[in-house]
């Protein structure tokens, strides 16, 4: 059977969950049986079709004409065809419904985190709700006392770190007890009663507004969004396409949504539209580039552009591979920063600051135009944590994946385990995971103001992510040496990289605090002052 | 890009209140400011013409609604002037109490709308949560969480219930410990610091001749209050002293403002916890409403001719109230009552301030100055 | 304890105010003692004819370092004796505020010992009254470029009791709405209260389907 030379990509990691070998071999099945059906004898017929205004000159077929060898002529076609659009919806789909957890765990995580309530009880309300059961002693509900060292656990790091609930009467506004059922539904449909409500919403084009690209403006964005995951492997064997140059592809595509934004802004007719449009065409451009150069630091440190490749890489030929993150510290720190402010969240919102802009560059949609963009940024930030967990995280394998499996006596059943697994979990276990500190990050800090955040991008991102590309490119260069890596590696890399952050962020100038009485002591005495203002 | 006139308000979500800030902007920095008021304008000091003395301080509540019992209270001392009323020492020490419980509540619902406008959305819950205490405490004195109605001319409406000494001192313990956290969220934030270090900057002289007070002025260097300078209620028998913030070399700045408030909730908790202490009769004694040491009687007619003023340190700076005497009734309402709000004055101030700095730095100035349109309004 | 400014101190002050402005033309100053609730204040307490209110006001300003201007009220008395028809009641005060200095590049704060003050540095009020005569269109100096706190009261009280300021700039409507028609100000005595006593508002059988006397005519 002809099936084209699709893949040039030699694959090393793998695992059950084969969709894309399924969906090729259903393809191939099925193509073959329409192929044995069709009758194999050449019929003697001339068919000429006359030109039309699409066909200037006419198209003749035949003199003898055989369907079966006809059909075999166009089947590699038609079976790509078939499974593109067989994988298209099987990706979208997963897609979509993994997304789910995403408005989900922003919703229960920043409650949660608004509620003080501490850590633990935090990340354990996001899986299970609290029917009668206060936010509060949740280890209590393990079965035979297990729960009861987690309590002596939980209670010693409150009393360091969390907040002791002394009064009634404080506790009595933190004290959320929901009726109904314990798994998950508290909250969960209200992602799709918002997607409802802005289904059914009139849709309101402003007087002087330039319909056309009023119009087209959330297709640029939406479009752009979806198509990104079309490179997104989710799993091993679940992605849409996988061309060599996938990376490249990809992030082509992520950076032309700001071209909608632009659009967005400016087609309304609102001042505060174009303000906000066109702090966000500022924005996006400059974190674009830091952006590139550091994946450009991952791909050269993986050796390929194709993401595939690159998760096989910090997968490892044998034992002792070594995540990304471990090898490039900067350069997740620096995606990390990039991507949030690629996709406009706090501490980067400033375009769609809702306390001067009212909702910035979107805000004359309405109805389900403003539900799919709100909907295309969430995507967005749903790609930027998908793609860290597989430049830096390892995309499908499990943490130590291989020192477990090889352990002397267990490592059987860690074994079994890990491939009965399927790597699409543990993609989304890490993809939340990050989406969970994106979300934490969103709680905690303030907004940036433009001009900071510009300055921000072009001073210091970018000659950092220059550096970052320096270091891969001598690690690819002088330290790999196509065995895995040596253990010191990735070890100094992380202890140099961990001893600069401590040292950046302990910046305490006790002689300022004492003369300013100030309780905190971060720059005292010399006021920051980047961006310029009137003296 | 050519110079544009964009409009904030009425209905926006920064203003903290009903008004309209005209901008004119060139690119990003805003060139000239224009504050149109008056969208709340509801002729309260026309209303006050014919309501008697007691019925006014209903309305003197709904003045500035975050900080009611502030307004109340001013009005009742200019009527305590006006009516030559000596109040006893024990209401003095409830009404400084309960005015010092209602300004810490109005500076936490002014940091928990301070943080979104700079982007910070946790706080806002914290600060509301912890504002729920102090209207707890306030529903106790007052009767309701917003609109207490709680003096009266010549002392106050009703003792302080029982256990409540007991309650103030637990949740104001608990409060000072929190005040912790709300610092950490916005001191350690090298982003909040960014933001509002360098913005809005203003000289304490200008300030004055401008007619700003308050903790907008003591932000700027100079401790001047005046509880102390024209002296009124028992502050001077507790210890306290007004919080003064070391200004930046230009003047005040927004975070000089913040700071300012946040060290005030401290020295007003601190005075609420000494006046439970040094309360005269004890802080969990209870008279009943119209008991001589809570309520003194006053007359109910001020006859034409007599005036009666009073300065008063509100929440947002100096408030006051001039009374004059003999209107309907045969004086049993006021002829004319003035009323100076704070914060009419320092919105201009605020506008101008705002010029050469960003668009993005306008929630930040504004906020810090720390609007409430009920009183500009009236 | 606290510390406040001594009375003694302040009625001392007030009174050598009250009598360095006695001295100019058209001025009468005097020290009332103000009473809220327990402490008494001194208050310096002043008529002004309408002729000699801006002499004194820069008086008041440059020799007295009154610094503060706190409320501009304008009253309307249609029934008042003689020429006291319209009364401007000017609030003022003396803050004692300079600016901080500067040393080492850091502010110093200026804290001010209330109990020590003394001098021309002693918090001091003044209430001062301009009386005007029966006019239809009364007019008093404007005070806007000696203290810029009298701006929008001074607007305030154009908008709300028609007593207009000569020399003011950029008058304008502040609380009524900016296309209020002209000559409409409602603190006038002629305007009166829908149900200005409660009675009227039960004996009402419209009730509040009721519209306004003026329904249509002002906006």
């Amino acid at each position: 059977m002809h099936r084209g030379d699709r893949q040039v990509i030699h694959m090393a990691s793998g695992d059950w969950l084969n969709i894309v070998g399924w969906s090729e071999s259903f393809t191939s099945w099925s193509m073959d049986n329409v192929h044995d059906i069709l009758p194999s004898n050449d019929i003697d017929m001339e068919v000429t079709i006359p030109s039309t205004w699409a066909w200037p000159d006419p198209i003749t077929i035949g003199p003898i004409f055989n369907l079966q060898q006809g059909f075999a002529s166009i089947q590699p076609a038609l079976e790509s065809f078939m499974h593109a659009t067989i994988m298209c919806t099987v990706v979208f789909t997963v897609m979509m419904l993994t997304m789910l957890a995403i408005p989900y765990i922003e919703r229960k995580f920043i409650g949660r985190l608004m509620d003080r309530l501490g850590a633990t009880t935090t990340m354990r309300s996001l899986w299970v709700g609290e029917s009668g059961v206060t936010a509060g002693e949740w280890w209590k509900q393990l079965p035979f006392g297990m729960g009861i060292p987690i309590g002596w656990v939980v209670n010693l790091l409150n009393s360091y770190w969390g907040n002791s609930h002394e009064l009634e009467t404080v506790s009595r506004v933190n004290n959320r007890s929901y009726h109904g059922y314990w798994f998950l539904l508290p909250g969960f449909f209200q992602a799709f009663a918002d997607f409802m409500k802005f289904a059914t919403k009139e849709h309101i084009v402003p007087k002087n507004a330039d319909k056309v690209v009023f119009e087209i403006a959330p297709v640029i964005i939406l479009a752009t969004t979806i198509m990104v995951f079309a490179f997104v492997p989710f799993g091993p064997h679940i992605y849409a396409a996988n061309p060599e140059l996938s990376l490249l592809f990809m992030m082509a595509i992520f950076g032309v949504a700001p071209l909608g934004v632009f659009f967005a802004g400016w087609a309304s007719n609102n001042k505060y539209t174009l303000i906000g449009g066109m702090r966000s065409a500022a924005q996006l451009t400059a974190y674009e580039i830091p952006l590139l150069i550091t994946v450009l630091g991952v791909a050269v440190l993986s050796g390929s552009f194709n993401i595939i490749e690159i998760v096989d890489f910090q997968m490892g030929q044998n034992e002792g591979n070594v995540w990304n993150i471990f090898l490039l510290p900067l350069g997740a720190v620096l995606f990390l920063i990039t991507m949030i402010a690629e996709v406009e969240r706090i501490p980067f919102d400033m375009p769609e600051a809702e306390a001067e802009l009212v909702e910035g560059w979107w805000t004359e949609y309405g109805g389900i135009r403003w539900g799919l963009m709100f909907a295309a940024e969430y995507m967005r930030s749903y790609a930027a944590c998908i793609l860290f967990a597989l430049f830096f995280l390892g995309g499908w394998e499990a943490p130590f994946q291989h020192t477990l499996s090889n352990l002397s006596t267990v490592g059987g059943t860690f074994e079994a385990v890990f491939s009965a697994v399927p790597g699409l979990a543990w993609v989304l276990i890490k993809a939340w995971l990050l989406f969970a500190v994106f979300v934490w990050i969103r709680a905690s800090l303030h907004r940036v103001r433009t001009d900071q955040i510009l300055e921000f991008g072009w001073r210091y991102l970018l000659p950092l992510s220059v550096v970052n590309l320096v270091v891969a490119t001598i690690l690819r260069l002088e330290v790999w040496t196509g065995e895995p890596w040596d253990l010191w590696v990735p070890v100094t890399l992380t202890l140099a990289a961990l001893a600069l952050f401590v040292i950046l962020a302990i910046d305490e100038d006790e002689e300022a605090l004492e003369v300013q009485r100030r309780p905190y002591s971060t720059q005292a005495v010399v006021k920051a002052s980047p961006g310029s203002h009137r003296d | 890009m050519a110079e544009m006139w964009i409009s904030m308000g009425p209905q926006h979500p920064m203003t903290h209140g009903l008004w309209t800030l005209k901008v004119k902007v060139d690119g990003e920095t805003v060139v000239d400011t224009e504050p149109d008021l008056g969208y709340i304008h509801r002729g309260v000091e026309k209303i006050c013409e014919a309501r008697d003395f007691t019925q006014i301080t209903t309305y003197c509540d709904r003045l500035c609604y975050a900080s009611a019992n502030t307004w109340s209270h001013s009005y009742i001392y200019a009527a305590e002037d006006l009516l030559e009323v000596e109040v006893p020492e024990r209401a003095e020490y409830i009404r400084l109490v309960a005015i010092e419980i209602q300004r810490i509540a109005s500076h936490l619902m002014w940091l928990g709308a301070y943080g979104p406008d700079i982007g910070n959305l946790s706080v806002m819950v914290w600060c509301l949560r912890e504002r729920e205490m102090m209207m707890d405490l306030l529903q106790e004195l007052g009767g309701s969480r917003m609109h207490y109605n709680f003096p009266r001319v010549g002392g106050v409406k009703r003792d302080l219930p029982h256990g409540f000494a007991q309650r103030a001192r637990a949740k104001l313990k608990l409060f000072l410990n929190r005040i912790q956290e709300y610092e950490a969220l916005f001191d350690e934030s090298t982003v909040f610091l960014v933001r509002s270090q360098g913005v809005g900057y203003a000289k304490p002289e200008e300030m004055v001749n401008h007619g700003v007070t308050g903790p907008n002025l003591r932000a700027g260097g100079v401790n001047y209050d005046i509880r102390w300078a024209h002296p009124y209620s028992v502050y001077s028998e507790l210890d306290w002293e007004p919080p003064v913030e070391r200004s930046s070399i230009k003047g005040a700045d927004c975070y000089d403002r913040y700071r300012v408030r946040v060290e005030e909730m401290r020295v007003s908790a601190s005075l609420v916890l000494q006046a439970l202490d040094k309360m005269p009769g004890g802080a969990d004694t209870y008279h009943e409403p119209g008991d001589p040491m809570i309520l003194a009687k006053a007359p109910a007619r001020a006859p034409e001719g007599t005036t009666g003023a009073h300065h008063f340190e509100d929440s947002r700076g100096e408030s006051m109230f001039y009374i004059a005497g003999g209107g309907e009734g045969r004086g049993k309402q006021p002829y004319r009552v003035s009323i100076r709000s704070p914060i009419f004055i320092t919105i201009p101030f605020a506008a101008k301030c705002m010029i050469g700095y960003k668009v993005a730095d306008i929630p930040a100035i504004m906020g810090s100055f720390d609007p409430c349109i009920g009183e500009t309004d009236r | 304890m606290g510390k406040i400014v001594p009375i003694k101190t302040q009625r001392a002050e007030a009174e050598k105010l009250a009598a360095a402005i006695s001295e100019i033309d058209g001025v009468e100053a005097g020290v009332a003692e103000r009473v809220s609730g327990t402490n008494p204040r001194p208050v310096v307490l002043g008529n002004s004819s309408p002729e000699s209110w801006r002499a004194l006001a820069e008086a008041l300003h440059s020799e007295h370092g009154i610094d503060y201007c706190s409320m501009v009220t304008g009253v309307h008395w249609p029934e008042g004796d003689g020429d006291k028809k319209w009364e401007v009641v000017y609030h003022l005060m003396r803050t004692g505020i300079r600016n901080p200095p500067i040393e080492d590049g850091l502010v110093q704060p200026v804290i001010v010992d209330p109990s020590t003050v003394e001098g021309s540095d002693t918090p001091l009020e003044l209430e001062l009254h301009v009386y005007l005569p029966d006019t239809r269109t009364p007019s008093v100096d404007s005070v806007q470029d000696i203290w810029v706190g009298a701006d929008w009261n001074e607007k305030e009280t154009w908008d709300l009791v028609g007593i207009d300021f000569d020399g003011h700039q950029g008058m304008r409507r502040v609380l009524l709405p900016h296309e209020t028609p002209k000559g409409f100000h409602p603190l006038q005595k002629q305007h009166r209260l829908r149900y200005h006593g409660f009675q009227d508002m039960y004996d009402d059988s419209q009730g509040f389907m009721r519209k306004p006397a003026d329904v249509g005519k002002i906006k």
